[in-house]
C-alpha cells in the first residue's frame, strides 16, 4: 500500500517539477501551429506589420450566422495583417473563460470577444488588462460597466434589434388591441434574453395594446418553433390572436408555417422577427412576414476586424463604438439589394 | 473444464522485474499514463506554450477533472450519475442568488449533498436504477435552475470577491487548483486507505458478496453519490465564483467530459475497477489536449474531429480491448469461435 | 471482476423478472393483490398514458382538437423513429447511442443538400451509406473491441458534427417550397401526419425484428448474459454491430422526417436528440441493463413524453417548469414500477 502511495506521490511531484522547470519561460511569440486558417497567414497587403490575435466567439460553423461571419472577418483579417486564431466555445460561458485563460497566456497583441455569457466576461477582461492586451468586442456589446475594461465594439445590438422588430410590429398594430404569440430563442441564450427584453420592453412602452398571450422558446430551431407555435394556437384560440413575433426567421417561418397548417392566412396577421435571412426575406417579399430587421453577418465579421486594426494602429484614448444599423425590412425595401440577405 | 490431470498454474516467478510486471498488469492505468505521455509529447512539441503557460493548463485539467473525481466514486461502486451537470448549475444559482457569499456557499455545498441523498434514496430506498434516476434528475435540477434563476445569468452580489478568487493564490496556482488537487487527494486517500471508501471497490465488484460480508451497502451508495454531489456544488460554486455570475444552462459538456476522462482513466461503468489516480490521468490528458488545441487556432471543426479521433483511439485500445480484439482474430483464422476465457 | 448481471433479488436492482414470482402458484388473497401489482407494473406505462391523454382531454383546453393530435404526432415522429431504433443499442446492454445526434442532422443535411443538386432517391442512397459506416463504426469499436459504448458514441458525435461541419460549413440548406420533400412532410391521413405513419411501420417492422428473428433473439440475449451468448458460439461482434446499425437507420429516417418536416436542414437541430431519446425508451419501460425490452413499449414511451410536453405548453409552462416536471415524471414512472415490483416479490 504505502509503496503505491509512494510511487503516486513522486509521480505527481515529478510532473509538477517538469512543468514547473518548463514555466517562467519569456514571452514567447505566439506561434500558432502550422494547421493554421490558410486566410489567417497572408503577409500584410500594404507593407504594414503583422500582429497576432486572438478571436473568441461562441459561435462558427455550427450556426448558420457564424458561418457567414467567419469568411469575411477572415479575409478582412488578411487584407489588414491580422493573424487570427478563432476559438468556439459555443455560448458554454466556462468553455469561453477556459480559451481566453489561453488567450491570455498566449500574449497576443489584442484579443477579440464576442461574449457568450456578457455577464461572465469580467475576469477575462481584467486578466487581459492587467497582460496589457487590448481588447475589442464583437457582435454582442459587454455591460455598461464592464465597457471600460475594452478598447472598442461593433456589432448590432441585440437588445435593440429586438426594439426594432417591436418598433415595426408597433407600427403596424395602430392602436388597436392585438394578442400575439411569442417564440424566443433557446433558453438562457444571452441574444435569445436581450432580444426578447428589447421587443418586450418597446410593446410595453410604446403599444401597450399589444399583449404576449403566450410565449415558448423555439431554440432557434423551425421544426420546434412550428410545434411550439401550433400548440399556443391552440391554447390561447386562434380567433384571440392578431399576430405574432419569433426572434429570428428561421424560428418565424416555423411560426408561419403553423398558421398555414391550421388554416390561417398569416397574411392577415402582424408577424414580425429578426434576421432577414434567405429564410426570412422571401416571406416578407409574399407578404407572409410583416417585418424584419436586418442584420449582416458579413458586416460584423468585416467591422470585428477593421475595428480591431483600428485600435491597433491608432490606440485611441476612447473606447471605439460602431453599431451595426439594426435596418428594418418591410414590404417596402424588401427586394433592394443594399438588404439582400446573407444568411 | 473437463479431463485434466490437476491444473498446473506454473511456477511463481520470482525477482523484483516480475513483481513490478504483475503489479503493473492490475493496475488500470495503464492507458491513461500512455495516452497523457502522448498527448504531452506532441504537445511539447507543437504547442509548448501549453507548458510555459501551465496555470492555464492545470486551470483547464481541474475544469474537466473536479466533477470527474467526484463522479469517480459512484461509478467504483457500479453506480451511475448523470446529474452532475444540472447539480453544478443549480449550486451555482442558488450562490449567486443569495447575498452574503458565505451563506450562499455553504448554502450550495448543502444543496450538493442534499442532491447526492436523493439520488441515493431513488436507487437505494426505491430501488430504481441509477442511471434512469439520475437521468430524470438532470432533467428536474436543469429546470428548477432556470426557474430559480428566470431563465438568464444570476450576477454575484459581490464581484469583486469573484475576482479575487480568480487570481493565483499560492505560487500559480489559483484556488480552483488548490481545491482540486485537495479533492484529487481526499478522495484518493478515501478510496485507498479509508475502509469506507475501500469497500466502494466491492460493492461495485460483486453487490451482492458485499451485502453478504457484512459491508453496509446501502450507507456506502449514499456516501457515494453525495460525494459526487458536493463536488458537483463545488464545481459550479468554483465556476461561479471565477465567472461572477451564475450561468444555468452550465455544465453540460462538463457531464460528457467528465465521463470520458473517468473511462479513459480505467474506471469500469459496471463498478468494481479503476482509481481515482486513473481519472485525474485522464482528465489531464483531455485537458492538456483542450489547451493544446485551442492554442494551435486550427479550424474548431477540426479541433472537434481530432478531440473525437483521440477518444476514440484511446478507448479502442483497453488492453482488454485489444485482448479480446487478438483472440477474435485468432479463432476467425482458426475457423471457428473458440469458447475461451476473455 | 466486473459485476454480474443482476439475476439475483438484490433490493436495488429491481430488472429482474417477475414472471418467476407469478408462477409461484400461490393462490390466496394477498396472491391477487401480487398479480394486480404485476400486472400494474408490466402494464405500468400503458396506463399511465390513457391515464394522461384522458386527464388532457378533460381538463386542458384544446386537447381534444384534431389538429392538436397532429401536433403531438408531429413531436412524436422524428424522436420516435430514432428511438426504436436506438432501443436494440439499449436492449445489447450498452447504455444508449450518443450519436443519433449528429446522425440525425446529418441525414436531415445530406437528404435536402444533395436533393437540391440531384435527385432525392441520391441523397436517400448517400444518407444510407453514411448510417451503414456509423453503425458500423460504433458496432466494430463496441462489439469487437469491446470499448465503453458510451465513450465510443460520444467519440463518433464528435467526429460526425466536425465532419458535418466541415462539408457544409454550418451552413442551412432549404428545400425548395413545393418540392417533394415538403409535400411528404406537409401530407396528413386524417389527423396523422405522414411521419407519424411512417413511425408506426418503422416501430412494427424493429418490433417483428426483434421478437420474430434469431436476430432479435440475440440481440435480447446478448443483453441478458454475454458470456453465455459467446459461449453459445454466437459471433457476438456481428450482433452488436446489427444493434448499432438498426440504431443508424432509425437516426437516419428519423432525420428524414425531421428535413421534411421543417424543409430545412442545419447541423444544430437535432440537439437533445440523444437523451430525449433515451428518456422516451427508458419511460416506456426497457431496462438500461439489456436483455429485456421492446420496441412498442418505446413507441409508447415515446407517445407518453410527447403528449406530456404538448399539455405542458398548452398549460403556458415555462421551459424550466417543463423540465422539472418531465424529470420528475420520468422518476416517479419507473419509482412506481420499481415498487410495484418489490411488493409483488415481498
Amino acid at each position: 500500500m504505502s509503496k503505491r502511495f509512494l510511487r503516486l506521490a513522486s509521480l505527481l511531484a515529478v510532473s509538477m517539477l517538469i512543468l514547473a522547470a518548463c514555466g517562467d519561460g519569456d514571452s514567447s511569440d505566439t506561434t500558432t501551429g502550422g494547421d493554421a486558417e490558410p486566410a489567417a497567414t497572408a503577409a500584410p497587403s500594404d507593407g504594414g506589420e503583422t500582429f497576432e490575435i486572438f478571436a473568441l466567439l461562441p459561435q462558427g460553423n455550427d450556426q448558420p450566422y457564424g458561418t457567414t461571419y467567419l469568411p469575411p472577418f477572415e479575409a478582412k483579417a488578411a487584407e489588414l495583417g491580422l493573424n487570427v486564431t478563432i476559438t468556439n466555445s459555443q455560448y458554454d460561458a466556462d468553455k469561453q473563460a477556459s480559451e481566453c485563460e489561453v488567450a491570455v497566456a498566449a500574449n497576443p497583441d489584442l484579443i477579440i470577444l464576442w461574449p457568450a455569457v456578457g455577464d461572465t466576461v469580467r475576469p477575462c477582461l481584467e486578466a487581459a488588462n492587467a497582460a496589457g492586451i487590448p481588447v475589442t468586442v464583437t457582435n454582442s456589446d459587454l455591460n455598461p460597466e464592464d465597457q471600460e475594461l475594452s478598447a472598442a465594439y461593433s456589432g448590432p445590438d441585440t437588445y435593440g434589434q429586438g426594439v426594432a422588430s417591436a418598433e415595426i410590429f408597433c407600427e403596424l398594430a395602430g392602436g388597436e388591441d392585438v394578442g400575439i404569440i411569442m417564440v424566443n430563442g433557446l433558453t438562457g441564450n444571452s441574444t435569445a434574453i436581450d432580444r426578447e427584453a428589447g421587443f418586450e420592453d418597446t410593446v410595453n412602452e410604446q403599444c401597450p395594446n399589444v399583449t404576449i398571450l403566450a410565449r415558448q422558446p423555439g431554440n432557434w430551431n423551425k421544426d420546434e418553433s412550428q410545434i411550439a407555435a401550433s400548440e399556443m394556437i391552440t391554447a390561447v384560440g386562434a380567433e384571440n390572436i392578431g399576430g405574432a413575433y419569433a426572434a429570428d426567421d428561421t424560428m418565424v417561418a416555423g411560426v408561419i408555417d403553423a398558421f398555414k397548417a391550421q388554416g390561417i392566412d398569416p397574411a392577415d396577421l402582424i408577424i414580425t422577427s429578426i434576421g432577414n435571412t434567405f429564410l426570412g426575406n422571401p416571406l416578407v417579399v409574399s407578404g407572409e412576414l410583416d417585418g424584419t430587421v436586418f442584420q449582416s453577418s458579413s458586416w460584423d465579421g468585416e467591422n470585428a476586424a477593421v475595428v480591431a486594426h483600428q485600435v491597433l494602429s491608432e490606440s485611441p484614448s476612447e473606447r471605439i463604438v460602431l453599431f451595426m444599423p439594426s435596418v428594418p425590412v418591410t414590404a417596402d425595401n424588401a427586394d433592394d439589394p443594399s438588404v439582400a440577405p446573407e444568411w | 473444464m473437463t479431463e485434466k490431470q490437476g491444473i498446473s498454474l506454473g511456477e511463481a516467478q520470482g525477482g523484483p522485474w516480475n513483481r513490478i510486471r504483475r503489479t503493473l498488469a492490475r493496475r488500470t492505468e495503464g492507458r491513461a499514463l500512455a495516452l497523457l505521455i502522448i498527448v504531452v509529447i506532441v504537445t511539447a512539441i507543437m504547442e509548448p506554450i501549453a507548458f510555459t503557460a501551465y496555470e492555464v493548463t492545470l486551470g483547464s485539467i481541474a475544469l474537466i477533472g473536479l466533477v470527474a473525481l467526484g463522479l469517480t466514486a459512484v461509478i467504483l461502486m457500479g453506480e451511475l450519475d448523470l446529474a452532475v451537470a444540472s447539480t453544478l448549475a443549480l449550486a451555482g444559482v442558488v450562490m449567486a442568488s443569495i447575498d452574503d457569499l458565505a451563506l450562499g456557499i455553504v448554502t450550495a455545498l448543502v444543496v450538493g449533498l442534499l442532491i447526492g441523498v436523493v439520488n441515493a434514496f431513488f436507487v437505494v430506498v426505491v430501488g430504481i436504477n441509477s442511471f434512469i434516476a439520475t437521468l430524470g434528475m438532470l432533467f428536474f435540477l436543469r429546470g428548477a435552475a432556470f426557474v430559480l434563476s428566470g431563465e438568464e445569468p444570476v450576477r454575484l452580489s459581490d464581484i469583486d470577491a469573484g475576482i479575487a478568487f480568480g487570481k493565483p493564490l499560492i505560487g500559480g496556482l489559483t484556488p480552483r487548483m488548490l481545491l482540486f488537487i485537495l479533492a484529487f487527494l481526499a478522495l484518493q486517500v478515501f478510496v485507498t486507505r479509508v475502509r469506507a471508501g475501500r469497500e466502494f471497490y466491492a460493492v461495485g465488484g460483486n453487490r451482492q458478496a458485499a451485502y453478504d460480508a457484512g459491508i453496509p451497502v446501502r450507507r456506502r451508495i449514499f456516501t457515494g453519490f453525495m460525494i459526487s454531489g458536493f463536488v458537483a456544488a463545488l464545481a459550479g460554486i468554483i465556476n461561479t465564483l471565477e465567472r461572477t455570475a451564475a450561468d444555468p444552462t452550465a455544465g453540460s459538456t462538463v457531464l460528457l467530459a467528465s465521463f470520458a476522462a473517468a473511462i479513459i482513466g480505467g474506471v469500469l461503468l459496471t463498478g468494481g475497477r479503476g482509481s481515482v489516480f486513473g481519472t485525474l490521468l485522464g482528465a489531464a490528458s483531455l485537458g492538456i489536449l483542450q489547451v493544446a488545441l485551442t492554442l494551435s487556432g486550427v479550424q474548431v471543426d477540426v479541433q472537434n474531429i481530432v478531440i473525437g479521433s483521440v477518444l476514440f483511439i484511446a478507448v479502442i485500445t483497453d488492453p482488454n480491448s485489444l485482448r479480446s480484439v487478438l483472440g477474435s482474430a485468432r479463432s476467425f483464422f482458426r475457423g471457428r469461435s473458440r469458447a475461451s476465457p476473455t | 471482476m466486473t459485476q454480474e448481471k443482476p439475476t439475483a433479488v438484490a433490493p436495488n436492482q429491481p430488472d429482474h423478472d417477475l414472471s418467476a414470482a407469478g408462477a409461484a402458484g400461490e393462490k390466496d388473497a394477498t396472491s391477487r393483490n401480487v398479480r394486480v401489482l404485476d400486472w400494474l407494473s408490466q402494464r405500468g406505462i400503458f396506463v399511465f398514458t390513457i391515464l394522461l391523454i384522458v386527464f388532457a382531454a378533460i381538463f386542458i383546453n384544446g386537447f381534444a382538437s384534431l389538429l392538436n393530435i397532429t401536433d403531438v404526432f408531429n413531436r412524436a415522429a422524428p424522436i420516435g423513429i430514432v428511438a426504436v431504433g436506438m432501443t436494440f443499442v439499449v436492449i445489447t446492454g450498452n447504455y444508449l447511442d450518443l450519436s443519433v445526434v449528429a446522425q440525425v442532422a446529418t441525414a436531415a443535411v445530406v437528404l435536402i443538400a444533395v436533393s437540391n443538386e440531384s435527385t432525392i432517391p441520391a441523397a436517400m442512397g448517400l444518407a444510407l451509406l453514411i448510417a451503414v459506416v456509423y453503425g458500423f463504426v460504433n458496432g466494430v469499436a463496441v462489439g469487437v473491441f469491446k470499448a465503453n459504448a458510451v465513450i465510443v458514441t460520444l467519440s463518433t458525435t464528435f467526429i460526425g458534427l466536425g465532419l458535418l461541419r466541415w462539408f457544409t460549413g454550418g451552413s442551412i440548406y432549404f428545400g425548395p417550397q413545393d418540392g417533394v420533400i415538403r409535400s411528404f412532410g406537409l401530407a396528413k391521413l386524417g389527423p396523422f401526419p405522414l411521419a407519424m405513419l411512417v413511425l408506426i411501420v418503422v416501430t412494427l417492422i424493429l418490433s417483428w425484428v426483434l421478437n420474430q428473428t434469431n436476430f432479435g433473439f440475440l440481440v435480447k440475449s446478448y443483453g441478458s448474459n454475454r458470456e453465455a451468448t459467446r459461449l453459445a458460439g454466437v459471433n457476438t461482434a456481428w450482433v452488436v454491430i446489427g444493434a448499432f446499425g438498426l440504431s443508424a437507420l432509425g437516426a437516419m429516417i428519423g432525420g428524414f422526417v425531421l428535413g421534411a418536416f421543417s424543409n430545412t436542414a442545419v447541423s444544430a437541430m437535432s440537439t437533445g436528440f440523444d437523451f430525449r431519446a433515451l428518456a422516451a425508451i427508458i419511460v416506456g419501460g426497457t431496462s438500461v441493463f439489456g436483455g429485456r425490452g421492446s420496441v412498442l413499449r418505446t413507441l409508447l414511451g415515446v407517445v407518453f413524453v410527447s403528449v406530456l410536453t404538448n399539455i405542458m405548453v398548452l398549460s403556458g409552462l415555462t421551459f424550466g417548469v417543463q423540465q422539472m416536471v418531465i424529470g420528475a415524471l420520468i422518476v416517479a414512472a419507473v419509482s412506481v414500477d420499481a415498487l410495484a415490483r418489490k411488493a409483488a416479490t415481498s
